[in-house]
């Protein structure tokens, strides 16, 4: 029997901080070529699994294997405020030692923030700083990607941009893991987790629609 | 080759971007700028031209000089120490998730802090040079060189500081106070205005210790205490050490190797 490939795979990791336990039992498998969602309400544990997944957080136990480079994108913007655009691009051109940065310039025209490259990024607004948060995870052209939140403060039309790129991104072969807390963009991924009580389900949203996961609304 | 090249490329890309970063840190350079004229003109206009004694135990031999003068010298090793510290706390605390971004995407931790510490080399040399300057305005001391050597090296000690405090505090309001904290008591213990005769062993275990004796040296004689300029750089050094033991920590990878690949992409030519 053939063994099936996988991108992304989690086996019963499990965290604990002090007596509570957040994580309890979580297993995925992701093949290349997925765009997945992961949702669960706000304190379910989202950011903590994907923090394990990167490597930022320690799991309590289980296991985690990654297949190809990573890109992850944290919820929270991390970028040094007395750089600018351009200089974060050259700093992670270096960091993940490319030979050029020619996919970060193509992200940024897509993302249509090239008006930006020269400002620091204490002067940018909160969409242009997660679209740069959102480049650098992006630009090495990653095999999987572990995104956050990652299209907190972008415009409709922003956000419809973000979802076609994860779609092509999909579409060449790489394995995207959407975390959010909402389940409203369902109906644009393959396949969709559920983390609740500690443990992710595959989820189906009722009849496909847009649905908040357990009661958290926009 | 290629990967010295790359080594290079990415040490030479980190300093120059920590250069940057204190460069465009308007409030350092305000503080630098200002707050350093400021305190020593404002000491020099209010402390009493009298003469004051103090045992210069790096010399071995009691001086009485003028107490304008001894303040002043006081007072710029006081404000090198506090503006370098800040500095290089605040440029560690505020950049620690990003250094640890950078680090998860392939950047050598050791570069990152290679950097820091080039950066802030370079920073601490020009601060003690103006603040050298600065005294000069006022009166000329015997030896202004070994003074900028002297204040230099408070700045190193005290960045040693900042950068430790840095790595491990959660708060910035805690990193302020305890620089403040530490700079006061260490002041009060061993400066020649506060404690002319600094007799009691352990005295030069202080981290201004040294610098002190080295700037008051510079001063009032044409001695060179060459085991105090050791003292400041000494007390960097082990900052710095448990600063980066710290930085470790808080930056590890927790995938298990071997297994899985770092998040870097092609290999740098």
């Amino acid at each position: 029997m053939p063994v099936t490939p996988y991108a992304l795979r989690v086996r019963d990791v499990r965290k604990a901080y002090g007596s509570r336990q957040v994580l309890r039992g979580v297993s995925l498998d992701l093949r290349p070529g997925t765009l997945a969602g992961m949702v669960g309400e706000n304190g379910a544990g989202k950011t903590t699994l994907l923090r394990i997944l990167c490597g930022q957080t320690a799991a309590g136990s289980g296991e985690v294997d990654i297949r190809g480079s990573l890109g992850y994108c944290p919820q929270e913007t991390v970028l040094n405020d007395f750089l600018t655009v351009d200089q974060h691009v050259r700093y992670f051109r270096a960091a993940y030692g490319l030979r050029s940065t020619g996919r970060a310039e193509e992200l940024i025209e897509e993302l249509h923030f090239a008006e930006y490259r020269h400002t620091r990024v204490d002067d940018l607004s909160g969409g242009t700083r997660q679209k740069l948060n959102l480049t650098l995870a992006l630009m090495h052209d990653p095999s999987v990607l572990l995104l956050d939140e990652p299209y907190q403060g972008f415009d409709w039309e922003t956000y419809l941009r973000f979802w076609s790129l994860a779609a092509r991104l999909r579409d060449s072969g790489r394995c995207v893991l959407v975390v959010s807390h909402l389940a409203w963009d369902a109906e644009r991924l393959d396949v969709l987790h559920r983390l609740r009580e500690g443990v992710a389900e595959p989820w189906e949203p009722g009849g496909r629609t847009a649905a908040p996961a357990d009661g958290d609304g926009r | 080759m290629n990967g010295v090249n790359g080594t290079w490329r990415r040490l030479g890309t980190a300093v120059g971007f920590a250069l940057l970063e204190h460069a465009r840190n308007r409030f350092a350079l305000v503080l630098v700028l200002f707050y350093i004229p400021l305190w020593l003109s404002l000491e020099s206009w209010f402390v009493a031209r009298k003469p004051a004694s103090f045992m210069l135990r790096a010399t071995g031999r009691t001086l009485t000089v003028d107490g304008n003068h001894l303040t002043m010298i006081s007072g710029a090793v006081n404000t090198v120490t506090l503006i370098v510290g800040f500095m290089m706390f605040m440029t560690t605390f505020k950049s620690l998730a990003f250094d640890r971004r950078l680090a998860f995407a392939g950047y050598p931790r050791v570069h990152l802090l290679v950097a820091k510490v080039a950066a802030m080399t370079l920073a601490a040399a020009l601060i003690a040079a103006y603040a050298t300057a600065v005294v000069h305005c006022y009166w000329a001391p015997v030896r202004p060189g070994l003074l900028t050597a002297g204040l230099f090296t408070a700045a190193v000690a005290y960045g040693g500081i900042g950068i430790l405090l840095g790595s491990f505090l959660r708060n910035e309001l805690e990193g302020m106070f305890l620089i403040i904290m530490i700079s006061l008591l260490d002041t009060m213990l061993q400066n020649p205005i506060s404690n002319p005769e600094a007799s009691k062993d352990g005295v030069h275990l202080l981290p201004e210790y040294g610098p002190t004796q080295v700037s008051m040296a510079a001063g009032f004689t044409h001695a060179v205490p060459y085991r105090q300029l050791l003292l400041g750089p000494a007390w960097f050094a082990a900052m710095w050490l448990l600063g980066t033991a710290a930085f470790h920590l808080r930056t590890r990878d927790h995938r298990p190797r071997g297994r899985t690949p770092r998040p870097a992409g092609r290999a740098l030519d």
